[in-house]
């Protein structure tokens, strides 16, 4: 069974550094598909993500919950993607220009908060989307990979909807908020 | 069933999970009962935002450069020894400048203790004196079919020659290509096309592995994968040995092989099919005096011997590279493979195929010349030539009940055709659920 994010970070602290690979391996596409959905195109959001990712590994001794370390990593993804287009700004000497296409950018893709709200989701329902939608498992296969019964799996997955419904009828409207408590 | 009885069944529902018995009562309670239709609605609109945003992250492998990025920062931030500093310089002016350097790596090596090397000091070695690569080229010999997907491999094969080339810097690019397939990133967007087939795909963005490659792109990463392979070792027990050997040239190679074991059950339809299915030997080839990997071989762990499957015999560091190699030309001709499948008028009829029912249409429809139809079973758009003249006409002799791989997400269902010229095909059909449409799609196993 795989650990959990508490386990990994504190691995990563007590000087086995390359364990960060696996918190990048599960959480490479929810960040990168947020960061395309704050920045519209997906060569930045990589980009985006890759520094995202670093900064945190550079920081993970001042996280002070692990168990909120994807909650965290969204926080410092929103910080670098606004620094991403602060420097564009300042690149084109132009800040309308920046502010319009962070405006457009914003337009046209309302789904990054849909990455929010799973970044709160408690962890054992986190993993279960993350699983089914961005590693692409069926319910079976999750069923297999996390030793749990297949009810198991539907209804922490219906659980799961629920709370991010929940959440998103909250968010409807708003711009894009995260738990920074914790931010870089 | 009653409303709370249907809720409960909803996620298993939208999911196709449940048995026939209670999927009709729960689509009867549907029918008739507006909330519970609109909470199946309200689940399914959330699915479907889900699945869109998993499939535009689909491809997106970020472990090894960030990876690299952040080891390399750590050793930063541990300082650097007086060794590193001396390599690094070294890698600084190039390889085929370098003798002025490795003198100086000489004397270096000279001044330090007397020590007996570890398996694990010598990888640890490799991966620091490539830690800073602004390209690479390598050219290996796989054992694979020529057309086959980059990861296949097949121990009963002759080899095929395989080559990467990559530059790391000002921008990543790269182009891997063996006889019948090749992807080529060139910083904008990343292409694939397969020579026979003049079948295309393209991802309209830039990607650090695409298509199958992610094994040659982990080797590409030296610094990376060498040190990937020593935390393996530790985390998983994998068995390290070292010894010193004369190279082709004479000169002293550091030889690390590392027995590593997949967790793919050995009865696994998908077993030592894939170079990440398969139990291997790995064998480095370091230069003995400058620590540099020069070579690589995989072996296959086979009860009835070990076979060599992969041999890297040549690694060009930070040479330059000729810009035409970004460039792929393409035919004339060529299919584009489709991303996501349309939805049809009457998809709900494709959508409720059975694997094995799927693989008897698309059959069928090959065998009435009927491109339209088949066209329905496949992602590239239009059907390809080449497939239409080898399926043609075909017969179905047999089609088998599907079953799948821990390896894998398809379900691959057995079947044996005779083509129109004859010719007996008995093989497997690997048939994978496109989300957006729930058609079934011919994902590999086509003769």
């Amino acid at each position: 069974m795989d650990l959990t994010d508490k386990e990994y970070v504190e691995h990563c602290r007590d000087g086995h550094p390359e364990d960060f690979g696996l918190l990048v391996e599960r959480y490479q596409k929810p960040l990168f598909a947020y960061l395309a959905g704050r920045v519209g195109d997906s060569g930045q959001a990589e980009e985006a993500a890759q520094e995202s990712f670093v900064r945190a590994f550079m920081s993970l001794k001042k996280l002070r919950k692990p168990e909120s370390f994807y909650s965290w990593l969204v926080g410092i993804a929103s910080r670098v993607a606004r620094e991403q287009f602060r420097s564009s700004a300042r690149r084109q000497r132009d800040r309308e220009v920046a502010e319009r296409m962070m405006t457009d950018a914003t337009d046209s893709n309302k789904e990054y908060p849909l990455e929010e709200a799973i970044a709160g989701l408690p962890e054992s329902h986190r993993q279960v989307i993350l699983l089914r939608y961005y590693e692409r498992l069926s319910c079976q296969e999750i069923a297999t990979r996390l030793g749990a019964p297949l009810g198991t799996v539907t209804k922490t997955l219906s659980r799961a909807y629920a709370l991010l419904r929940q959440e998103l009828a909250a968010r409807e409207g708003a711009e894009p908020t995260v738990n920074q408590t914790q931010q870089l | 069933m009653n409303c709370a009885e249907c809720r409960d069944n909803l996620v298993a529902c939208a999911e196709g999970l449940l048995d026939r018995e209670t999927l009709l009562e729960c689509r009867a309670h549907l029918e008739t009962c507006a909330s519970c239709r609109a909470e199946y609605q309200a689940i399914a609109s959330l699915q479907q935002r889900l699945v869109a945003r998993g499939q535009a992250a689909a491809e997106v492998s970020l472990v090894a450069p960030v990876m690299q990025r952040v080891l390399q920062k750590q050793r930063e931030s541990e300082g650097e020894s007086f060794m590193s500093k001396i390599l690094k310089h070294r890698w600084g002016f190039g390889l085929g400048t370098a003798t002025g350097a490795a003198a100086i790596l000489l004397i270096a090596l000279l001044t330090l203790p007397k020590m007996q090397a570890t398996a694990e000091e010598v990888m640890t070695r490799g991966a620091q004196v490539v830690a800073k690569l602004t390209s690479i080229r390598f050219r290996g010999e796989l054992r694979t079919w020529p057309v086959d997907n980059f990861g296949y491999i097949n121990a009963d094969c002759p080899f095929c020659p395989i080559e990467l080339w990559k530059q790391f810097e000002p921008q990543l690019k790269w182009r891997i290509e063996k006889p019948g397939r090749v992807v080529v990133m060139d910083g904008e967007s990343t292409v694939m096309l397969l020579k026979p087939e003049h079948v295309a795909v393209k991802h309209p963005f830039r990607t650090t592995s695409a298509f199958d490659t992610d094994w040659l792109q982990q080797i590409a990463n030296v610094s990376e994968t060498i040190s990937n392979e020593l935390d393996n070792a530790r985390a998983k027990g994998w068995k390290l040995s070292l010894k010193q050997e004369a190279g082709t040239d004479g000169r002293l190679e550091s030889v690390v092989t590392i027995l590593a074991k997949t967790t793919v059950p050995a009865n696994d339809y998908e077993k030592n099919n894939w170079i990440w299915t398969a139990d291997t030997r790995r064998v480095y080839r370091f230069d003995a005096q400058s620590g540099l990997l020069e070579a690589m071989q995989v072996y296959l762990l086979r009860p009835s011997g070990d076979v060599k499957i992969f041999d890297l015999s040549q690694i060009d560091y930070n040479q330059p590279i000729e810009p035409g190699v970004w460039t792929l030309e393409l035919p004339a001709d060529v299919s584009w493979v489709q991303n996501q499948l349309p939805t049809l008028t009457n998809n709900a009829v494709y959508a409720a195929m059975t694997p094995e029912q799927a693989a008897k249409a698309f059959f069928e429809a090959c065998s009435r010349n009927d491109w339209g139809e088949a066209g329905k079973f496949l992602v590239e758009s239009p059907v390809p030539n080449m497939l239409k003249q080898k399926l043609g006409g075909l017969q179905i002799i047999s089609i088998g009940t599907a079953f799948t791989s821990a390896a894998g997400k398809d379900q691959i269902v057995p079947y044996e055709i005779k083509l129109q010229y004859g010719t007996n095909r008995k093989w497997n059909l690997a048939l994978a659920k496109d989300q957006a449409s729930g058609r079934w799609f011919v994902d590999g196993g086509l003769p």
